[in-house]
């Protein structure tokens, strides 16, 4: 069998955000990066399979050169080789235009199942997955809390509210889009690290794959911004002691004391 | 110029709530942006439900009754959307951002090769095009997209607008959804409710919940746990927490957890992504203790403290226990 998992590399979730000067996204020079939380359990999902038995684990990411060090945890980790498409056209497209990158190497690769996380910590839009899919033709489900690989196909659990689960099976080839929390990711180990730096990593542009001029954003941010603030919080300020005597006395005001 | 279509949902045989908050957005936006506001209900046996709609703000409601839309299907329902979009002339369709509409409304955009945009909070209109308000990283900023195409597809935060009032003449048309049965591969096969939960917040007057920020498991023990003892409430706790295995399901706030609106709820170390914030903004009044001052926490507390948990916390308690003993 083999697996096709999409990871995005995002800023460090404890970076510090501040819009960059064109106002359109945040300034991303000298701020930590590691791969996206929800794609991390997509991984580990995928090289559940390969524990058990006959699996190769293909990882691709799509960004500019710091997206080698993703791609090498991965492999540290347990995938079996990497693409990266590296393309500057591909830094300036939306959703879509990565679902289109993603769907042509999968149409090489001809994977057996591809895993993504549910969303990304950055642009929070939860639609490469669910894209993917429609490009390669495939069905899919999102959010997924529970994997059975069964003879024709999965059977999943997928998160509603409130903790309710539903229950769906989909034939191979397909897609899922897993939600956090699914399994315990494990860590990159030293003998890990050490045998990836030999695995392949195969670089790409949108032209090697047929698409340059192709994926042009049909969604443009024209600005991110600190959310303005509302009432918001009344801040308590000073030293412990005071801080926590005007607690107190809130808590007093509500007559829980 | 098309129209727009609200894609609405059921929920135990009846219109959800946030397709009403879908109808407001659209009726607010359809006079600016010169377009219909039109509906379609998918589902098995939804007569009525499509009647209701047609009077609360839907327009013209397209009811696409089809054993196959009896339950969430990613395929049916994809196929129906596009059969309805073809009926209703829309350019813009609305789909709740809830989990069967975050499913299928990416698939749906990607098929039309239509522009996409999730989890708006607000869609406005400048000069004649609609512009997209949502959250990114998190809560942290928010983002104002614009459309590059003709084509858009939306997802709206449930919850995110009041729900339309007032009363519309509507009609109700029968639409023939159009399913391929044969390239439905998807197959529904149960919905499984929530298990019974050994820890019920939602009884609770006051909660203490811990985040990411509280660093370990043994720290709720040692911080959280006492402080909601000391004030005879109960744990609680945000996602990353209960994604890492600190702390069982059943302590989760926020919209895959418990949903929770106690006299006093005190989040530590919790920044506030908006599925926890959905399971506790109700909540009567909150206590937000944070290291980052910029925490999105902070917009819905009623008081905040910018420090470190581990120096409020047990002092907190402290005083609380002293307070109560005196």
């Amino acid at each position: 069998m083999k697996i096709m998992v999409c990871l995005k590399q995002v800023p460090h979730q404890d970076a510090r955000l501040d819009v960059r000067s064109d106002g359109t996204w945040i300034q991303e020079d000298n701020i930590k990066f590691e791969i996206n939380s929800y794609d991390t359990y997509a991984l580990e999902e995928a090289l559940r399979v390969k524990d058990s038995g006959e699996a190769e684990v293909v990882v691709v990411s799509i960004g500019p050169d710091r997206v080698s060090q993703a791609l090498r945890t991965a492999l540290g980790m347990g995938a079996d080789r990497a693409i990266h498409v590296n393309d500057a056209e591909a830094e300036n497209s939306d959703a879509l235009g990565i679902a289109k990158i993603l769907a042509s190497i999968a149409k090489e690769e001809n994977p057996d199942l591809i895993m993504t996380g549910l969303m990304s910590d950055d642009g929070n839009f939860s639609a490469v997955g669910a894209m993917l899919a429609e490009l390669v033709g495939i069905p899919h489900t999102t959010a997924v809390m529970k994997v059975e690989h069964t003879d024709s196909g999965l059977k999943l659990e997928r998160e509603l509210e409130g903790g309710a689960l539903e229950v769906v099976e989909l034939p191979r080839p397909c897609l899922i889009a897993v939600q956090t929390g699914i399994n315990q990711v494990r860590y990159a180990s030293l003998k890990g690290i050490m045998a990836a730096k030999k695995k392949p990593i195969d670089v790409k542009t949108a032209g090697d794959l047929g698409l340059a001029g192709q994926i042009a954003p049909k969604m443009k941010i024209e600005k991110v911004y600190t959310p303005p603030k509302g009432d918001g919080a009344e801040m308590i300020e000073g030293s412990t002691d005071e801080v926590v005597a005007k607690l107190v006395s809130k808590i007093k005001e509500l007559g829980l004391l | 110029m098309g129209n727009i279509l609200i894609v609405a949902e059921i929920q135990k045989g009846k219109i959800r709530e946030a397709t009403l908050e879908m109808a407001a957005i659209a009726q607010k936006l359809a006079g600016p942006l010169g377009k219909e506001v039109k509906s379609v209900v998918l589902g098995k046996d939804i007569g009525a439900a499509a009647e209701e709609l047609s009077k609360k703000g839907g327009g013209e409601v397209f009811a696409a009754d089809h054993e196959l839309l009896a339950n969430y299907n990613v395929d049916a329902f994809t196929q129906a959307t596009r059969t309805a979009i073809e009926a209703a002339g829309a350019d813009l369709i609305l789909v709740s951002n809830t989990p069967s509409g975050w499913d299928f409304a990416p698939r749906l955009a990607a098929g039309l090769d239509a522009g996409f945009v999730s989890d708006c909070f607000n869609i406005e209109e400048e000069g004649g095009k609609p512009v997209f308000v949502r959250r990114v990283f998190n809560g942290k900023l928010d983002a104002r997209l614009l459309p590059q195409t003709d084509v858009v597809v939306a997802t709206v935060q449930p919850g995110a607008t009041a729900a339309f009032e007032g009363a519309t003449d509507g009609k109700v048309t029968n639409l023939d959804a159009g399913i391929d049965a044969a390239a439905v591969r998807a197959k529904f096969i149960e919905t499984k409710v929530a298990e019974s939960k050994g820890v019920d917040l939602t009884k609770a007057d006051i909660i203490v919940s811990g985040g990411r920020g509280v660093g370990a498991p043994e720290k709720f023990t040692e911080t959280i746990q006492p402080l909601a003892d000391a004030l005879g409430g109960a744990m609680g706790a945000s996602r990353p927490v209960v994604d890492a295995g600190w702390l069982p399901h059943e302590y989760q706030v926020g919209s895959s957890g418990q949903v929770v609106t106690p006299k006093l709820y005190i989040a530590c170390g919790i920044s506030g992504a908006i599925q926890h914030l959905v399971g506790m903004k109700a909540s009567n009044f909150i206590v937000a203790i944070n290291k980052d001052g910029d925490a999105p926490i902070f917009e819905v507390a009623d008081v905040g403290v910018v420090g470190d948990l581990f120096e409020v916390v047990p002092a907190l308690t402290k005083a609380i226990s002293e307070a109560k003993g005196g």
